[in-house]
């Protein structure tokens, strides 16, 4: 459905290896007695799109929390650029680059399209309270700036049209794509993705499917998605991490991970003993 | 007809921003200013500027307060009165100190301090939301109005236990106190609620705004882009806080010239609520409208009779008062729950494309 790029981003021209941007080491989570996630390791290198696929409950949308500070693991660690630490926050997280769309659309109801692609620019606007209440020079300034950079996402998503609309109202395929436009606006080095296609028609995949490429390859952000259509993650991932009740059962390049066989037993059943 | 925007291009981001984007509604504001200004210092009363446009503006403010917290921030208060009570106090300490000083300073200057109380009632708003945080904030409202009246200090140790308007002066005229005219008390009013909503309306659009907003509609996203929540909240209760502050001062000083505790109970709050949430939770032209409503329609309905040259009992004017108001309060609830800016809203919609349907 999507033609393969020929671009394998952990591959540098010269041959050598993209360096990790991100490394999950032997991550453990648990919620009481229920391990949802039980030592897990893997990286993800700079500018690839990872995929991160397994059976529903598998642990995959615990695995984003983790990275982006809302679960706080048991055990382990997370390595963001070098910096080793036990548990994100999400402030922090947002702070040194990850930005993230949800399962769920969580986009401000109440805001406009504009507005809420806007507020991804939270964090590079820093004129004070005095500016602000005021709006005047510098505070204005800041704000035509920012503007100007979210009409450039707007252009790029191609939602020129529903600028104004409260996203409350819009349907379901572009409320996905504002949430997108939103974690772009942050300008994240790691984007993460949580199910960018559930519950789209065929056209709608496509169109976000190019998207994804295109902001991989134009902006050069590192992508790590969950995607349920295998299709999907097959055409547009460079690796695979496969989950499957808190464990990884496989990992690498989309061919390798077709033929792993606990893969296609998760994937097709077979009785766990 | 009259109000189509048609023609008019925007080339600008700026243009665009504006908080009037529209020709007409510039003009429009631009009307009711010089009404405000002019007009009614011209031609009104000292009734019509005493007992409806002073408090409607001092209402007015309270609620873009409280609408600043609730609306926009989520965070449901009910201590409004006694931060309006804070700011009243805290100004009548100040000027019993520096009796020399311009009032506007200390009406100004008593935000702040209510802007500090409020931000320790706004605590707890970090653990709990909703019914739970309103629940909270009546403590606020209990805990200030026994301070109100238990603390000798707050009030000089009053014989009366209220505390009493002295004459005061701002630019070399008399502006409170018994022997201040009702233009001067009509003019400081307005001046200050003028220039404090269009600060409100400049933080509301900006960064700080959409951060209250992110808060209120979905506080994980916002938390994920780098709004730290307790920062937030907080500082939307100090901003509100001091915009009631500055109203329950001015309520004092400027109109009642006089205030027990009683006059800052929980009944104050929950009108200044009934004026947000008739008006339009979210939306600054919709304090006006609430406040207009629930504070000048009374007034007008009161006045029917004797225009009328009815002779009707004073006690059952009150009492169909009561009926005509609570009536009309429900039915606009259920025509439209967001309020009266939303019908606003709409009816703006329909002239842009009248005589069509849409």
């Amino acid at each position: 459905m999507v033609a393969m790029v020929d671009s394998p981003a952990d591959v540098r021209p010269d041959g050598a290896e993209a360096p990790v941007l991100l490394a999950v080491q032997n991550v453990s989570l648990a919620f009481g007695g229920v391990k949802a996630i039980s030592d897990i390791s893997f990286d993800i290198r700079e500018g690839e799109i990872r995929a991160i696929i397994g059976p529903n409950g598998a642990g995959k949308t615990s695995m984003l929390n983790v990275i982006n500070g809302f679960y706080h693991p048991q055990e382990g660690t997370i390595t963001f650029q070098g910096k080793v630490r036990r548990r994100m926050r999400p402030y922090e997280a947002a702070r040194s680059g990850i930005a993230r769309t949800f399962q769920n659309v969580a986009l401000f109801r109440g805001m406009t399209t504009l507005d809420n692609i806007m507020s991804g620019r939270t964090l590079m606007m820093r004129k004070n309270f005095f500016w602000q209440a005021l709006r005047l020079g510098p505070a204005l300034n800041e704000e035509i700036e920012h503007r100007r950079r979210v009409e450039e996402i707007i252009d790029f998503l191609e939602i020129e049209h529903i600028r104004k609309t409260p996203v409350g109202k819009l349907p379901y395929g572009l409320q996905k794509r504002v949430e997108l436009g939103r974690a772009l606006a942050m300008e994240p080095r790691l984007l993460l993705l949580d199910e960018p296609m559930a519950g789209m028609n065929l056209e709608e995949k496509e169109d976000m499917s190019r998207f994804i490429l295109d902001v991989n390859q134009q902006f050069g952000t590192t992508i790590a998605l969950i995607e349920h259509d295998m299709g999907v993650v097959m055409d547009i991932s460079d690796r695979v991490v496969v989950l499957d009740y808190g464990k990884k059962i496989g990992d690498g390049p989309p061919d390798v991970v077709r033929a792993n066989q606990d893969v296609i037993d998760a994937y097709l059943g077979v009785p766990h003993e | 007809m009259f109000y189509r925007e048609a023609g008019q291009y925007k080339t600008s981001y700026a243009a665009d921003m504006a908080v009037f984007p529209i020709r007409q509604d510039r003009i429009g504001i631009a009307v009711i200013l010089a009404v405000a200004f002019v007009g009614i210092p011209l031609f009104a009363s000292d009734f019509l500027l005493t007992s409806i446009m002073i408090p409607f503006l001092i209402f007015a403010l309270a609620t873009i307060g409280l609408n600043i917290l609730t609306g926009y921030c989520g965070q449901l208060s009910l201590g409004t009165g006694a931060f309006m009570g804070v700011g009243a106090y805290a100004c009548y300490k100040l000027t019993s100190y520096f009796p020399d000083t311009n009032i506007l300073v200390w009406i100004v200057a008593s935000g702040f301090f209510s802007a500090a109380v409020g931000v320790v009632f706004g605590l707890p708003s970090l653990r709990i939301k909703g019914f739970y945080l309103a629940v909270a904030t009546l403590a606020a409202q209990f805990f200030l109005e026994w301070a109100f009246i238990r603390i000798p200090w707050l009030y000089n140790a009053n014989a009366s236990g209220a505390i009493e308007v002295a004459s005061r002066t701002g630019f070399g005229i008399t502006l409170t106190g018994p022997a201040a005219g009702a233009l001067p008390r009509y003019f400081a009013v307005l001046a200050i609620v003028v220039v404090m909503t269009w600060i409100a309306s400049n933080l509301l659009r900006g960064r700080i705004g959409r951060s209250f907003m992110m808060i209120r509609d979905m506080d994980i996203a916002a938390e994920l882009i780098g709004v730290r929540p307790l920062h937030t909240k907080l500082l939307a209760f100090a901003v509100s806080s001091f915009y009631c502050g500055v109203a329950g001062a001015m309520m004092v000083f400027f109109w009642l010239g006089a205030a027990e505790p009683s006059a800052f109970s929980i009944n104050l709050s929950f009108q200044i609520l009934f004026m947000v949430i008739l008006g339009g939770l979210g939306s600054l032209i919709g304090c006006f409208m609430g406040a207009a409503f629930i504070w000048i329609l009374p007034v007008v309905i009161r006045m029917v009779p004797e225009v009328l040259g009815l002779s009707v009992e004073a006690a059952t004017v009150e009492h169909v008062n009561f009926v005509i108001v609570g009536a009309l309060i429900i039915a606009i609830l259920i025509v439209e729950p967001h309020g009266l800016a939303r019908m606003w809203q709409i009816l703006k919609q329909k002239l842009r494309v009248w005589p069509f349907p849409y």
